[in-house]
């Protein structure tokens, strides 16, 4: 291997190179066809690499995966979940709920308070910690779950994880933590941005802050999953 | 139409670049759903078309951050041959059939067939570089690494508890190495590079 050359090729590529050196390397460039063929590959693998572990296609495929797996999912638990009589049974606790709001003048946290199922350990995922997590949290243990939440963020930072994590602080009344999380979320890129905001609206909820609460909702888009309950709240705090 | 007329649909490469959620959801919803059905109704499951659009969607990105992907023809269009060929060369590959994937094809030199070779192309010199980087010795490959994902060479070579000197010079020999390697493969020939 001509190690001289791909020395040669880093120090041209970092920008180490003396003016007089590079003048050198640009007219053996024009001149010599198979250092040129040469450099071209080298420079071909620098990018690739740089891409390859850029911080934005680290980013970009838990992005991914993330809206893949709610994509899917959701399509499968549609045909689960569709029953009729979940529809029956839905439909009651809808009016119930309407008639128990009707005598209740402010909205409370209690209302809008329906936490999703996590769902991180599936396909073969071993994490044993992160399995714990769900477990607890699932189980509305949220006490228990949120030191296990912290251990499991410690090495893997993704915002699902973060996002399920607040949702248990939210409910363990660690709200100022909460809040915290949520609002990083809420200014991030991935597909908890709008849930993270929604949840941070509740807090304000959960501590009857309602004009904290509507400003917040109202920043929320109106492509959100679910626009509905914004819009029902927003119209309760009217 | 001229060649180089990008079409109005180049927001979705661009989100995807800029790994914008909201267009990769509006991916999902809108162009995903009839490649799983294609999939389904070729011999696949969903758990495979979810792997097929995952790739694909990786490919795209991995294509728009190397060189700038510009759209020539419809997304749709596009995202849907990309998955669908992808699926017929997975199936080629787990039965050893012959499975024509060119017959319904457009023959002529529509603008969508020719982005779909170039992104072709494209993946198959990224699978053969990753192919080559999982070859490399694990010193090179935690050196290469570190070297891509820290910038500074300094601190690489303090995690590394090694010389500046030691480390620059390291990571030149093992992009040699690799460089070496494609040079001497003659697959590299036929895929053109930059």
């Amino acid at each position: 291997m001509n190690e001289e050359r791909y020395i040669l090729f880093e120090n041209y590529l970092s920008n180490l190179l003396s003016a007089e050196e590079k003048a050198d390397f640009e007219s053996q460039l024009q001149t010599d066809t198979d250092f040129r063929k040469n450099f071209e590959i080298y420079q071909n693998w620098t990018n690739f690499l740089e891409n390859k572990f850029s911080p934005e296609a680290v980013d970009f495929k838990k992005n991914i995966e993330s809206i893949s797996k709610k994509h899917f999912k959701t399509k499968k638990s549609k045909v689960i979940d569709l029953r009729s009589w979940h529809y029956a049974v839905a439909a009651s606790v809808t009016i119930l709920f309407g008639l128990f709001l009707f005598q209740n003048i402010n909205p409370t946290f209690e209302d809008y308070d329906n936490p999703e199922m996590a769902t991180f350990v599936e396909r073969g995922d071993v994490n044993e910690n992160l399995k714990l997590a769900q477990d607890a949290f699932n189980a509305k243990e949220y006490k228990k779950a949120i030191p296990i939440f912290e251990t499991v963020l410690k090495t893997n930072k993704s915002p699902e994880i973060q996002y399920f994590y607040s949702i248990a602080l939210l409910e363990d009344n660690q709200l100022q933590k909460a809040e915290i999380n949520f609002s990083d979320l809420r200014y991030g890129n991935s597909i908890y941005k709008n849930k993270a905001t929604w949840y941070l609206a509740l807090s304000k909820l959960k501590q009857k802050d309602f004009r904290s609460c509507k400003d917040i909702l109202l920043t929320i888009p109106d492509d959100f999953e679910d626009y509905d309950q914004v819009q029902e709240l927003l119209n309760e705090l009217d | 139409m001229a060649q180089s007329t990008i079409h109005p649909d180049q927001i979705y490469i661009d989100g995807l670049a800029n790994n914008n959620s909201a267009v990769i959801q509006s991916i999902y919803k809108n162009f995903v759903p009839k490649v799983v059905s294609y999939i389904r109704n070729n011999s696949g499951d969903q758990d495979q078309a979810q792997d097929v659009v995952q790739e694909i969607m990786i490919l795209l990105f991995n294509q728009a951050k190397a060189n700038k992907l510009q759209l020539t023809c419809p997304f749709d269009a596009y995202f849907f041959l990309l998955c669908k060929r992808k699926w017929l060369n997975e199936l080629k590959k787990s039965s050893n059939k012959g499975v024509t994937i060119d017959d319904d094809l457009p023959s002529t030199n529509e603008p969508t067939e020719q982005m779909v070779t170039e992104a072709e192309l494209f993946d198959e010199k990224q699978q053969l570089f990753d192919l080559m980087f999982q070859k490399l010795g694990d010193k090179c490959q935690e050196l290469l690494k570190l070297s891509f994902t820290i910038k500074s060479m300094e601190e690489v070579a303090e995690k590394l508890n090694v010389t500046y000197g030691y480390v620059r010079k390291k990571k030149s020999l093992c992009v040699g190495q690799l460089t070496q390697w494609i040079q001497e493969t003659n697959r590299f020939q036929s895929l053109k590079i930059t």
